[in-house]
């Protein structure tokens, strides 16, 4: 199985502050990565690079084949980010979002998929209303919809479930169900349990470096104790 | 054909969402038309006195300072939400995204002036100048796109300090004086005299200079402006 996404070296500088210290990790295409860490570990800087907002400080990192810094257009049309902050315009509607992010993508059957999509999130409903009067769950199924309105191939997922209803979270976990099977997923989160259920692949970052690394199926005690360990702060189980 | 595609999106997404909202436009027109009272006020006092050589200046540092409310606000959206990251994301030249904001600032200031313009006449301007408004249309355009691709390149920059709305009259308004100077001059020569094309020829190809300078400078270094 060839790599989706390969990482060697990759290290990141804030100023002064190295956060990144030489990250080494690959995930086959259609693999599940999920990234376990305390706050300011390095998780989220690690997604961006990956997502291009970010470039490398030093390293190598490719997704689908092309280098994030050399080739960043490519990366771009891979992949689909979602975050807990939507990327969504409050001011316009569900549609006009997904209408606007339609063109900036190139997406050929813009308006079939922005049904499709609204469909299958339970938001056709409410597609001609802005999206200041949604609900946080809501503005998250939407931000679903615009994550994978241009069928992308790498679906990075930073902290999806935060601040989420229960309500919110079924669906979220359903539609995720729905197309796991079609994409390569990088998750970062602070939800064991989440991280646990759909990784296939287990990372612990710690201070910018690897500390834990396993393929799935591991003891959920065993992982949390290893968590433990690396993580001061209370966990989310 | 997809860079037209993205510019156009950007620019419909910016003036659907100020249409809906009319922050900029509101804000940008109440301080224009507060900004002429209070000059009729400071410099009409006495009757005798004549302001067409005032009127130019009044005019352009109305219309600058207008502008600095209104690139704050155009990049502010982009942050609600981290918007500026969904648009990063997209596969779109970053040089795309600058155009079609500036296209967009360009359309909010024209407005602007179409509402501005009139009052300014008849507060300020004792001297038809109806033969002379294809030429005021020029000055107007061509200082207009200056403005507002410095403004759109600068509000970019600045956007991502933490001081922005400090930072960005610090850093325009010095930048902003040469255009200001040309489009005082060639302003204030239509309302005082009236002008031909080739009296004000070194005025307009300066602003036009100035147009291409930093359109090429955004080209060159936007890249750099909106990243990290």
């Amino acid at each position: 199985m060839p790599l989706e996404i390969e990482v060697e070296g990759l290290r990141k500088t804030f100023g002064r502050r190295e956060v990144l210290k030489g990250l080494s990790f690959g995930l086959e295409r259609g693999g599940f990565l999920s990234i376990f860490g305390p706050n300011g570990a390095g998780k989220t800087t690690t997604l961006r690079v990956l997502a291009t907002l970010l470039t490398p400080g030093a390293g190598k990192v490719c997704v689908a084949g092309h280098d994030v810094r050399e080739d960043a257009m490519p990366v771009r049309r891979t992949i689909g980010l979602i975050s807990h902050n939507p990327m969504l315009y409050l001011d316009l509607t569900a549609q006009e979002n997904l209408r606007f992010y339609g063109d900036m993508y190139g997406v050929e059957d813009r308006d079939a998929r922005i049904d499709e999509l609204l469909d299958r999130l339970e938001l056709s409903h409410r597609r001609y209303d802005v999206v200041r009067t949604y609900s946080k769950g809501m503005r998250q199924r939407l931000a679903i919809a615009r994550a994978i309105l241009h069928r992308p191939r790498v679906l990075l997922l930073d902290e999806p479930h935060s601040g989420l209803d229960p309500r919110a979270v079924d669906i979220l976990d359903g539609l995720l169900a729905e197309i796991r099977d079609e994409h390569t997923f990088v998750m970062v989160t602070h939800n064991i349990a989440k991280g646990l259920e759909w990784g296939s692949q287990l990372m612990i970052i710690e201070n910018g470096r690897i500390a834990y690394e396993h393929a799935a199926g591991v003891d959920p005690d065993a992982f949390v104790a290893v968590y433990r360990e690396h993580v001061q702060e209370g966990s989310v189980l | 054909m997809t860079g037209w595609r993205q510019f156009m999106a950007i620019l419909r997404k910016d003036l659907i969402r100020e249409l809906r909202t009319r922050e900029m436009i509101i804000s940008m027109i109440l301080f224009v038309l507060l900004a002429m009272v209070i000059f009729h006020y400071a410099f009409g006092v006495k009757e005798d006195v004549d302001l067409t050589y005032f009127t130019g200046g009044m005019l352009w540092v109305t219309f600058i300072f207008a502008m600095l409310l209104g690139l704050n606000r155009s990049f502010a959206q982009e942050q609600d939400e981290r918007c500026l990251d969904g648009l990063l994301l997209c596969p779109v030249d970053r040089v795309t995204i600058f155009f079609a904001k500036t296209a967009g600032n360009l359309i909010f200031l024209l407005i602007i002036q179409v509402v501005a313009v009139p009052v300014f006449t008849l507060f300020f301007v004792h001297r038809g100048y109806g033969s002379d408004i294809v030429l005021f249309v020029v000055v107007l355009l061509l200082a207009d796109v200056g403005i507002c691709a410095l403004g759109t390149l600068l509000a970019t920059i600045s956007m991502n300090t933490r001081s922005r709305d400090l930072l960005l009259p610090i850093i325009f308004l010095p930048l902003i004086v040469p255009l200001l100077i040309a489009a005082t001059a060639a302003t204030t020569t239509i309302f005082a005299t009236g002008a031909s094309f080739g009296v004000l020829g070194t005025r307009l190809l300066f602003l036009l200079g100035f147009d291409a300078v930093f359109m090429v400078a955004a080209y060159g270094t936007y890249d750099f402006a909106i990243g990290e």
